[in-house]
């Protein structure tokens, strides 16, 4: 539990790794913090034109059907991508000063999630917009949110660490994330796959996330509370175990980078 | 009680570096590579044991590559032992290489603040602390510029100030004090005797023997990754200079 004792002495420097991965990102753009906005619009416009006329699909308004899996799914794909490069990119003081090595993941994920919560207010702008609305279900939202956050984490950690001993995960990365997006009933929903295949889908744990959001926000329905619990738990454990690893793997990050 | 006077403790430490002839980062060099991957293992520190007691002010002495700043990292926690423990009790600050931790676009002000948060303070604590830090390091109205601008003497000024402020009980200096004139150089032994009187517990890489007469009780002298000799100043000094020049 020397974790949290950590955590708590070195709030400030983890208050100012956050502020900072979240400032840098747009600093030099002309459009700044405006394109943590224009970016899923733009890509969000694209899919909703080109994917019905693929699918063929007959999915009442397709857009707000997308938007509710796409923003999530944004937030895994930039969390994942942005953390497996966070302990190289930040090589220069890991060589020269001792600070507790998870600070970095963990800032990456949560200026991610904050990014991701801003954003969501386009979401719910949609929703309001095309007259869906929201209905209670969205008590569970939250839930969903940080199942998704400790999964991100969880990741985040065991990537981050292995990115230090064989650099092409980074790159790699960027491979399995599109094949993942496919893998993930975004574009399409869930009940699209043939149920030979279902089982297989199913061990994707963001397979399951994507299709709570839509539950909740599209459909208006509260999710399966059951599976929804046995989700988190297994989110947890990915997270103890990629922590595990981290710490594993941590000590050597000065020698190797 | 026995463990209450004693900052560092280090038992039967190794530290031991793989050198690769030519490192391999990526999958691929590593399988083109796999059968011809030329490594050697090189024994920095070899069975360390040592013990710093609380308000010592210890001079690690040795010709380069003697194994002085590996020590100092691993006390730090930057780099880890290959065998055996260290064992630091109490707040530490470390100052060994210049600019460590600082971001080259940030002014001087923002840095201390990066910079001493590093160092597990929080705003409150770094507010209280800013003025102090500022007029100890002489940048006057430098420090509203970013730090890529700086000399290394300016740099060393700040990280110096922002390190000796930072209320650390053990404060680990490696050789950068050097860069500083000789004024700044004067004004940071002085700074650090005061802290010494105050009971903080430092470590003091030099190849000054001025310097290290002037501040430690103590210094150890290391060659070749063991300790050669370690007890009071004055005779180690005298026979590192017998036998090294």
């Amino acid at each position: 539990m020397n974790i949290f004792k950590n955590l708590y002495n070195y709030r400030e420097f983890l208050k100012t790794s956050i502020k900072k991965e979240f400032r840098g990102k747009y600093k030099k753009s002309f459009l700044g913090v405006l394109w943590s906005f224009l970016n899923p619009l733009f890509q969000l416009l694209i899919y909703a034109l080109v994917f019905p006329f693929i699918l063929k699909n007959n999915v009442e308004n397709y857009t707000v059907f997308l938007i509710v899996a796409l923003f999530p799914w944004n937030f895994f794909n930039l969390s994942i991508i942005q953390s497996a490069a966070c302990i190289v990119a930040n090589g220069g003081i890991i060589k020269k000063v001792y600070f507790p090595r998870e600070i970095l993941p963990i800032a990456t994920s949560t200026s991610n999630l904050i990014n991701f919560l801003i954003s969501s207010i386009l979401v719910f702008l949609a929703l309001f917009i095309s007259g869906i609305g929201l209905t209670k279900a969205v008590v569970v939202l939250p839930l969903i949110i940080l199942i998704q956050y400790i999964l991100q984490l969880g990741l985040s950690f065991i990537l981050s660490a292995i990115t230090v001993y064989v650099r092409d995960v980074e790159y790699l990365i960027n491979v399995l994330m599109m094949l993942a997006f496919y893998l993930s009933p975004i574009v399409y929903s869930a009940d699209m796959i043939p149920s030979k295949y279902l089982p297989l889908f199913k061990l994707n744990p963001m397979f399951h996330i994507i299709k709570y959001y839509r539950d909740i926000l599209y459909y208006g329905k509260i999710p399966e509370m059951g599976s929804v619990l046995l989700l988190l738990f297994a989110c947890i454990i990915i997270l103890v175990v990629g922590y595990l690893i981290f710490r594993k793997l941590e000590k050597r990050f000065a020698e190797e980078l | 009680m026995k463990n209450s006077c004693v900052a560092v403790e280090i038992n039967n430490m190794s530290k031991d570096f793989i050198i690769y002839a030519d490192k391999a980062n990526t999958l691929k060099e590593r399988i083109v590579r796999f059968s011809n991957n030329k490594k050697e293992v090189r024994h920095i520190l070899k069975n360390i044991n040592l013990k710093i007691n609380k308000g010592e002010t210890v001079a690690l002495i040795g010709v380069n590559g003697s194994g002085k700043s590996t020590l100092l990292k691993l006390i730090t926690k930057i780099i880890y032992p290959t065998s055996g423990s260290i064992k630091v009790h109490g707040k530490l600050a470390s100052l060994l290489e210049l600019g460590a931790g600082f971001h080259p676009d940030f002014s001087g002000r923002e840095n201390i603040y990066f910079n001493a948060s590093i160092f597990g303070l929080t705003k409150a604590e770094i507010d209280a602390r800013l003025d102090k830090i500022i007029e100890f390091s002489e940048l006057g109205d430098f420090i509203d510029t970013p730090v890529r601008t700086y000399s290394s003497g300016m740099y060393m000024r700040l990280a110096f100030s922002v390190a000796i402020n930072v209320d650390a009980d053990i404060i680990l200096i490696d050789e950068i004090l050097a860069v500083g004139d000789q004024r700044f150089q004067e004004k940071c032994m002085n700074k650090m005797l005061e802290l010494k009187k105050l009971g903080k517990t430092m470590v003091f890489v030099s190849h000054s023997k001025e310097a290290v007469e002037f501040l430690c009780d103590r210094a150890i002298w290391l060659n070749n990754g063991v300790i050669q000799k370690d007890g009071k100043t004055k005779s180690v000094l005298e026979e590192y200079i017998k036998v090294c020049g």
